[in-house]
């Protein structure tokens, strides 16, 4: 070597075409990302910053910061999103807690069946989310299995009201991601010299400071990674608030839905969906009905909505 | 620091014996090493004298008080370990000074004695730096420093040295030697390294299947070896199955009669340690000081540098590894070639079945 090249210091050796092949390999998940991804959410990003104009379309080309200023500001919106970040919150915290000392169990155990155990924990994700809330509903009605047991042990005798509440959102939602808590923890845990827990008691660590001082600092990537994973889950959860919190819960992902819905008044978002002949001929209009059909004036039924609701109201309900 | 008595010490897992009743008495300041092979049971008595794993049976003592439940955080004991075990999210000196915190010593002092740790360690200078800059050597020193900056009743070695390459090694054996005397510590070591084990300790156990097999110096087990497994295990042997036929005399089952010191009548072994057997080519036959003379064949010839191992057959049924030292001019053999081998029945060791 020159002096030259000794000055620079070590030469670090690389592999011819090492440059090339890193990039074939991150490329197509990176092309994936791109389009699939972000370019759907940039897109949603330009809609957000359209005007909202009910009595016209669902939105006008505009570049106004209008819809953010009213999410934020709305206490409709903000109502929702703080319940939201609330259960997000509690459902991340008691994943930790309870994800923890599993998680712990499982990257230590020596035992044969530890794949069993981990999936066993897995399992429960071949369960939709939407089944699964039902299968709580059983458990949580006022007659479900819960209420029916503590009942007949005679630990109470009114039901506890768990069903479309928020202990029932949160409860469903922990059951859901708890599986991703533990196993964020885990891989992490395991990697993680069982010695260093070892070296900490023989230094005379008592297991709560060996736990403060040494496992959690070290399993920080696992609950950071986990904690993020679920909080998530949380605030994107669907099914569950839906279902098991009932019509009046409200949390982000069910009510930007049904936002939604309500916006574009229902309209169903699948147009040229194919029916089989036989069923067609069931359900299906005649030609001669379908002549009859007229299409609906969105435009004059927005312009008149205060006409037509104050006239529902006064010789209707009145 | 303290002395140190094992009572009986046992393991069981289910009917296994981990560790079957060891007891041992371990001076103030002596350096103990526990020598056999994986699976033995040495690093569970090791982990039981940390009180990692409780014993089924039996006492651990320390100092003359009873440590037997105690758990390891209310034992004085300093570990090194074979990964070291260094906390990765630490500091040197933040890894040095854990042991001192937990002692709740004031800051002040915690310093000092993390300072003079590592200068024990020649490591001063290092505190800043995360384990992971260190070298593997380096590494080793911390776990030291760390282990002895508690100053504990007793250091416990497992297997300390094996993730070092083999020069180091060497330098490293000394040093914690050294720093053992100098500090009087004393120190359990364990380890499956004949040499290192050879090297470092003033007393030896020698361990199989659970239990204690013999204790002794280095010249007590090389010369002395209780059985034909620590015959086997420290140092090496040849071993030459046969039957005594009447005491000193020995009959091989390829049917060479040997001279041979003592042994019952009834199967036996004779070891043979290679370096005491005297070889010579055919021709110069010289050997009439020697109890036993047999001719041979040359079968194998292992070069190790200073020494030489040539492999001899002498009957179909037995074969001798002769170790020379290798000289100018000395004997070089050739494979095939007839020799001669000899040695005094003495160097034989009769190990009854």
């Amino acid at each position: 070597m020159t002096d030259a090249a000794l000055a620079r210091g070590p030469v670090v050796e690389r592999r011819r075409g090492e440059g090339w092949t890193a990039a074939a390999l991150i490329t197509p998940a990176s092309i994936f990302v791109a389009f699939c991804l972000l370019a759907p959410i940039a897109i949603l990003f330009r809609f957000s910053l359209n005007e909202f104009v009910p009595s016209k379309k669902l939105m006008v080309e505009a570049l106004t910061v209008a819809n953010y200023v009213k999410f934020f500001t709305d206490p409709y919106y903000t109502t929702i999103l703080a319940t939201t970040v609330r259960i997000a919150v509690l459902v991340t915290a008691v994943c930790l807690v309870l994800g923890f000392p599993l998680a712990y169990v499982v990257a230590r155990t020596q035992s044969r069946f530890k794949h069993l155990l981990i999936i066993s924990i897995v399992l429960p994700l071949f369960v939709g989310n939407a089944v699964r809330a039902a299968g709580w509903m059983t458990v949580f009605g006022n007659k479900g299995f819960f209420n029916a047991t503590l009942m007949g042990l005679g630990v109470i005798d009114q039901p506890l009201e768990i069903m479309f509440t928020e202990k029932a959102v949160v409860i469903g939602i922990i059951a859901v991601n708890l599986p991703f808590m533990v196993l964020s923890l885990q891989s992490v845990i395991e990697g993680i010299d069982r010695s260093v827990e070892e070296a900490a008691f023989s230094l005379g660590a008592p297991p709560a400071t060996m736990f403060r001082r040494v496992l959690w600092p070290l399993a920080l990537p696992g609950v950071l990674a986990g904690t993020i994973l679920t909080f998530v889950l949380a605030m994107n959860a669907y099914a569950t608030p839906f279902l098991l919190g009932g019509p009046l819960f409200a949390m982000m992902a069910p009510s930007a839905q049904e936002g939604f819905a309500v916006d574009m008044g229902y309209n169903p978002t699948v147009t040229n969906a194919k029916v089989p002949p036989d069923v067609q001929k069931r359900i299906g209009f005649t030609e001669e009905e379908q002549k009859r059909l007229r299409d609906l004036d969105y435009g004059y039924m927005a312009k008149n909505d205060t006409a037509f609701q104050e006239w529902w109201n006064k010789s209707f309900k009145g | 620091m303290a002395r140190l008595d094992l009572e009986k010490l046992s393991k069981r897992y289910g009917d296994f014996f981990a560790v079957r009743d060891v007891s041992l008495q371990i001076a103030d300041g002596e350096f103990l090493v526990l020598l056999g092979p994986s699976g033995c049971g040495k690093t569970t008595t090791l982990r039981m004298v940390a009180g990692f794993i409780e014993p089924s049976d039996g006492a651990v003592r320390l100092g003359g008080s009873d440590v037997t439940v105690l758990p390891p955080w209310k034992r004085n004991a300093g570990m090194v370990f074979q990964s070291y075990a260094l906390f990765p999210h630490l500091s040197v000196a933040q890894n040095v000074a854990f042991g001192l915190e937990m002692r709740k010593l004031p800051r002040a002092d915690i310093e000092r004695r993390v300072e003079e740790a590592l200068a024990l360690v020649r490591l001063t200078g290092f505190g800043g730096r995360l384990p992971r800059q260190l070298s593997g050597g380096q590494q080793q020193r911390v776990a030291l420093a760390r282990a002895l900056a508690i100053r504990p009743d007793v250091l416990l070695l497992d297997e300390p040295l094996s993730n070092l390459d083999a020069k180091l090694r060497q330098e490293v054996r000394v040093e914690i030697r050294e720093l053992q005397r100098q500090l009087g510590l004393t120190t359990v070591m364990v380890t499956h390294d004949q040499e290192e084990a050879l090297t470092m300790a003033d007393r030896l156990v020698v361990m199989n299947e659970g239990a204690v097999r013999q204790v002794g110096s280095q010249r007590d087990l090389y010369e002395r070896p209780a059985d034909r497994f620590v015959a086997g295990f420290v140092g090496r042997s040849t071993f030459l199955d046969g039957a005594v036929e009447a005491p000193g005399r020995f009959r091989t089952d390829g049917g060479l009669a040997l001279a041979c010191a003592g042994g019952m009548p009834g199967r036996a072994a004779l070891a043979l340690r290679p370096e005491r057997v005297e070889i010579a080519p055919s021709a110069n036959t010289n050997m009439s000081g020697l109890d036993n003379s047999l001719p041979g064949t040359v079968e194998f010839v292992s070069y190790l540098g200073a020494l030489i191992d040539i492999h001899v057959r002498l009957s179909p049924q037995d074969r001798l590894v002769v170790q020379i030292a290798n000289r100018d001019g000395g004997f070089a053999p050739d494979v095939g070639q007839p020799v001669q081998v000899g040695w005094p029945a003495a160097a034989g060791l009769v190990f009854n079945e």
